[in-house]
């Protein structure tokens, strides 16, 4: 199982994880993100997620946004 | 239920602090027990002889590196005068002298529950190696050194930082030659040989404390990460996890080396690879965590010994935070008059 699987989140965007005993804390758009990934939704579900969560209208740019936030992610070994 | 005195050292609860007054918590804490406990102390100002809900009398101990003979003989004397079943040493350097003198001990009934000094000898940094392929854990790249030529050629195959580290004790970094050599002089002066080179792991660093039955089987292990050490490096704020790498090295050290008695491996985790830095063959100073997360690791080894049943699958949540705090005690001088004139509270 992927770190993302095992990491514990918390509706008030606290995640912990229980192998290495790191935490961190996300903003809304970030729980959103990674609650998405969880659920192993894919990118063009994210960004409707969050377009429709956030109610934003640019959704090439979430979706970029999006791409980057997961790479981050990527050097923090979470997935 | 019967009586049980147990005695224990190590009850020096200060900024270094000894792993006793954690294990007397525990053991006060189990309601199936009836235990009192007998502190046994080097000095008189270890706090432990002062905290009277957990310690119920202290006795002055002669140091373990005198003579063995009058260390076992105020054994000896606590036992008729005060009585003590049980003995769990929390110090390493009093280590050898009880897994010596265990039988001597038994016979005199006072029980311990320790490793034989082979399975002891197994915490030297020199064979490190040996146990972590055996058990199946990483090491950090490490040389060990018999002679100052071997030392200088070692250093300069591995390069600045490294880890300069006596067998059992000391253990610095260097950044230079300069100070590696310095560093090299001191253990050997104080400890001899061997010394151990060893390339810097930087990590997070993660503990594990368990206890092996002495037949293969664990009585119970927790892991953590620190989350916050003092200047000293001691644990000041920790969190429990459930790192199966390490849980499983432990699980491996216990049945290979058939393990007897209290433990701790300390680890460094970097990326998903965990690193063995070091075994301490006893209870750590942070060993009351395990017991508030569920898992009472000296009440179990006391129930072991004694045939009493325990739970033999005890299990812990990840996520369980450990704050160390300060307290002060405000108490008369009766305690401290008894402990510097008798010897005893």
């Amino acid at each position: 199982m992927s770190r993302l699987g095992i990491l514990a989140i918390n509706d008030e965007g606290f995640a912990f994880d229980p192998q290495s005993g790191e935490s961190f804390t996300l903003n809304k758009t970030a729980l959103c993100i990674l609650k998405g990934l969880k659920d192993n939704k894919d990118i063009k579900e994210i960004t409707a997620m969050i377009t429709e969560n956030f109610d934003i209208s640019y959704e090439e740019e979430v979706e970029k946004d999006l791409s980057d936030f997961i790479e981050h992610l990527r050097i923090y070994q979470l997935i | 239920m019967k009586e049980i005195i147990i005695g224990l050292s190590g009850i020096n609860a200060i900024d270094n602090p000894g792993p006793g007054v954690g294990v007397a918590r525990s053991l006060k804490e189990d309601k199936s027990l009836n235990v009192k406990i007998v502190g046994l102390a080097y000095d008189a100002m270890e706090p432990g002889i002062y905290l009277d809900w957990l310690i119920d009398k202290s006795f002055i101990l002669p140091y373990p590196s005198g003579k063995n003979e009058a260390f076992i003989e105020r054994l000896l004397y606590i036992k008729e005068s005060y009585g003590l079943d049980f003995i769990i040493p929390n110090l390493d350097a009093e280590l050898p002298l009880y897994i010596k003198y265990a039988d001597v001990l038994e016979k005199n009934g006072i029980k311990t529950f320790l490793p034989d000094i082979t399975q002891f000898r197994l915490r030297g940094k020199d064979k490190l190696k040996e146990v972590a392929e055996k058990i199946k854990i990483n090491l950090p790249e490490t040389l060990v050194v018999t002679s100052y030529e071997e030392f200088l050629r070692g250093i300069e195959t591995f390069g600045f930082p490294l880890m300069v580290k006596g067998s059992f004790y000391k253990a610095y970094k260097a950044y230079t030659a300069q100070e590696a050599i310095y560093h090299f002089n001191h253990i050997v002066a104080e400890w001899g040989y061997p010394i151990i080179i060893q390339k810097v792991v930087a990590g997070e660093e993660m503990n594990v404390v368990a206890v092996g039955d002495g037949e293969g089987n664990s009585l119970g292990s927790v892991c953590i990460k620190k989350m916050w050490v003092t200047s000293l490096g001691k644990i000041w704020t920790g969190v429990t996890i459930k790192n199966e790498k390490m849980l499983t090295a432990v699980e491996n050290f216990i049945r290979e080396y058939k393990w007897k008695g209290p433990f701790e491996l300390e680890c460094i985790m970097v990326g998903n690879e965990v690193y063995l830095i070091e075994i301490n063959p006893r209870f750590p100073a942070w060993s009351h965590f395990a017991t508030g997360v569920g898992i009472n690791l000296a009440a179990n080894i006391i129930k072991k010994s004694y045939d009493l049943e325990f739970d033999e699958k005890p299990d812990y949540e990840a996520g369980k935070l450990f704050v160390r705090y300060t307290y002060e005690l405000i108490t008369d001088m009766k305690t401290f008059q008894n402990i510097v004139t008798k010897g005893e509270s």
